[in-house]
């Protein structure tokens, strides 16, 4: 038990409570970091870039996170039936999952390259009016990127969900099927409620990979055109290690780890209340 | 309940114990990568360098030192920049570092953290008879000299020799015979400009606007530009942005998608005609086009103002808290000889220029000949935006460029929110 504690006072909680102090502090990286109590937090209210990354953030979140569950799912449920060829089409729609999000974001920016694949498939299908630069457009570019990364994790959401149908009793299926029960009314009361404990699993890990999603955004775009798809992540890797305002960039780094935690927190209190109940 | 409790009260003692442990041996961070440089003699040369064949150069480079023994580390830029602070702030630095020329050696300077080489740039020190350009370059604000540049580059206006005989056109010396070339090529159906801003290097559209602004306000006005002493919605820079807006049609808009070396191919091509960049474009030229490669100055605008280029200067400079000041001194000297410069220059492919006037460089490329004749001729030189003022300051920059590439209607706003910007990094 010690040991444990040990090793994660000195690797994890010490150097959380250390970016917590740094937050409070003006540091270039040299000499004593110099106290400026709340100063950084209170200069990220005025700083556009911070509002844009924030906002971005939040669409990341919604959009990141919902795509994916619902695009998992989905997928989870259509290929839960033993079907011709069903491994094949898991592994495939799994497979993107092996590669790091920096490969993926070098490939998908490929992809977007004017006169690119995407480019082709749009023209293909008649909207060839449409063919944009995808990557360098600040109104497409934030879901360019996202199209990418939600390509990537729906594959490892559809593995979660379907881990969790295998654990659900097909006996309940057939009794509300007996009474009467549509697909949509079965999915619904008597599906999903046994997929709780997989839904939390699912939320947190959603919330945690779009908080910190980085090198996607970071070789795709690296935050541009114009900050128009800066993330919290982008922001205070830029902050801290490009212009070494250690100070700021903990202080954007504290502003992540509270939004995770409140997400999560909020998630766990309701899911715990429906539990009990 | 209870087992959690004591799980508690054991974690905060653990972390309290520990917690005091880590604060006591905190005092050696940084420097990670060196610790063992000092007690045993041997000198530590940090560099960042991430392509193979300058890497390799360098090694071979050290492997050829005799005097002591050095050990060579690489890191890589990003973590090299974090790190440069920790690196010459520790009680026990890398002795000898690679980094830029300019501003940015200026300010680790004024800190402090940098060794006087004054002694190596009189007399019959190693750097004596480079050029007094690159001596100003090398000077901090106190008069001393503190860096020892070893090579450096020029920027120009690249395009393929054929590729104009083809199309019946010359290069231009004035802005006026430059936007009529590059009128007559878009009436040829040749895109006149490539220009890489995409991918992340929306750097790249700096090096319009740097040397416009030469070529219009000169260096001097140009480098207080950039250090806060004028302002970005100056009359003198909605002139510069006057002139790019003359440019904008020209530009081959799908750059915004491409990176600085992506944006090379349109031009080896010949969709593209032209290429404002640096010399190390070559190296993404293939070997059957590399002799068809040729430059020309950036037109001027205004024969009042006298001609300045960039040439950005890469270099060493050692640790203040060095304990070998000595050995660190002999071995910037052998980095910057005549034999050590050729030999990184030929092995690593670049087109890079010595700052030694004693290298041979009879065996170099006509175009990198062309080049140093270029340097030479020219009354000023500057390293490029983020090198004359900071990274922090070249985002701002990119944020307002780019924006302006896309919006050129809107001049006034983007550069009022331009000052703005940088308003927050000066006043830091």
């Amino acid at each position: 038990m010690a040991v444990p504690v040990v090793v994660e006072a000195v690797w994890v909680f010490w150097p959380a409570v250390n970016s917590l102090w740094l937050s409070l502090t003006k540091w270039n990286g040299a000499g004593p970091p110099q106290f400026v109590g709340f100063r950084n937090y209170t200069s990220m209210a005025s700083d556009p870039v911070f509002r844009q990354a924030l906002v971005n953030n939040v669409i990341w979140l919604v959009g990141f996170g919902g795509l994916s569950v619902i695009g998992g799912l989905a997928l989870a449920v259509a290929l839960n039936r033993p079907r011709r060829l069903v491994g094949l089409y898991r592994s495939a729609i799994y497979l993107p999952m092996v590669f790091s999000l920096a490969v993926t974001g070098l490939f998908w920016r490929v992809l977007y390259q004017p006169d690119g694949v995407v480019d082709s498939v749009v023209g293909g299908v008649g909207l060839g009016a449409f063919a944009k630069q995808w990557l360098a457009d600040p109104d497409t570019a934030l879901w360019a990127v996202l199209v990418a990364a939600v390509w990537r994790q729906v594959g490892y959401l559809m593995v979660l969900y379907l881990a969790g149908l295998k654990g659900c009793d097909p006996t309940l299926d057939d009794a509300a099927a007996i009474d009467g029960a549509s697909a949509w009314q079965r999915f619904r009361y008597v599906t999903m409620p046994q997929l709780r404990g997989v839904n939390t699993v699912v939320f947190a890990v959603t919330v945690i990979d779009s908080l910190r999603t980085f090198d996607i955004v970071w070789t795709m775009t690296g935050g541009g055109p114009y900050h128009s798809t800066e993330l919290l992540s982008t922001y205070m890797f830029e902050q801290g290690f490009t212009f070494l305002n250690l100070g700021y960039g903990s202080a954007l780094a504290v502003v992540i780890f509270l939004l995770a935690l409140g997400f999560i927190i909020t998630y766990l209190v309701r899911a715990a209340r429906q539990e009990v109940i | 309940m209870a087992g959690s409790m004591v799980s508690r009260r054991g974690f905060l003692t653990g972390a309290a114990a520990l917690g005091g442990a880590v604060a006591l041996g905190g005092c050696v961070s940084g420097g990670s990568s060196s610790s063992g440089s000092g007690s045993t003699g041997k000198l530590t040369l940090q560099a960042t360098l991430s392509t193979p064949q300058p890497k390799k150069a360098l090694q071979d480079i050290i492997a050829d030192y005799k005097k002591q023994q050095v050990t060579l580390n690489f890191v890589a830029l990003e973590q090299f920049r974090a790190q440069l602070p920790t690196y010459l702030n520790s009680s026990n630095p890398p002795d000898v570092l690679t980094w830029y020329a300019g501003s940015v050696a200026r300010d680790y300077a004024s800190k402090g953290f940098l060794l006087d080489v004054s002694d190596m740039w009189e007399g019959s020190g190693a750097c004596a008879k480079f050029s007094p350009a690159l001596k100003k370059l090398s000077t901090d604000d106190k008069g001393r000299q503190i860096f020892v540049p070893t090579s450096y580059y020029w920027w120009g206006i690249f395009y393929r020799k054929s590729m104009f005989q083809k199309w019946g056109v010359e290069p231009a010396e004035t802005w006026s015979g430059f936007l009529k070339l590059c009128r007559t090529l878009k009436g040829k159906g040749v895109v006149p400009l490539s220009m890489g801003t995409g991918a992340g290097q929306p750097w790249v559209a700096s090096g319009w606007f740097d040397y416009l602004d030469l070529r219009i306000n000169g260096a001097t006005f140009h480098r207080d530009l950039l250090a806060g002493k004028h302002r970005f919605d100056s009359p003198e820079v909605k002139d510069v942005m006057k002139a790019y807006k003359e440019l904008l049609p020209f530009i081959d808009p799908k750059g915004k998608s491409l990176d600085v070396t992506q944006a090379v191919t349109p031009l080896v091509q010949g969709k593209d005609a032209m290429y404002l960049t640096g010399a190390f474009m070559t190296a993404a030229v293939p070997k059957d086009a590399a002799d068809d490669i040729d430059f020309f100055r950036v037109p001027i605008l205004d024969t009042s103002v006298p001609v300045a280029e960039e040439a950005p200067t890469d270099g060493y400079f050692a640790s203040a808290k060095s304990k070998h000041v000595k050995e660190s001194k002999q071995l910037l000297a052998y980095l910057a000889s005549p034999a050590a410069e050729q030999k990184y220059i030929q092995e690593s492919a670049s087109s890079n220029l010595p700052t030694s006037p004693k290298v041979d460089t009879s065996k170099f490329s006509p175009l990198v000949q062309k080049g140093i004749q270029f340097l030479n001729e020219s009354k000023d030189l500057t390293q490029f935006f983020n090198r004359d003022s900071s990274d922090e300051l070249q985002t701002t920059a990119d944020t307002a460029l780019t924006k302006f590439l896309d919006h050129p209607d809107q001049v006034d706003k983007i550069l009022t929110a331009w000052q703005a910007d940088a308003e927050r990094v000066w006043h830091k």
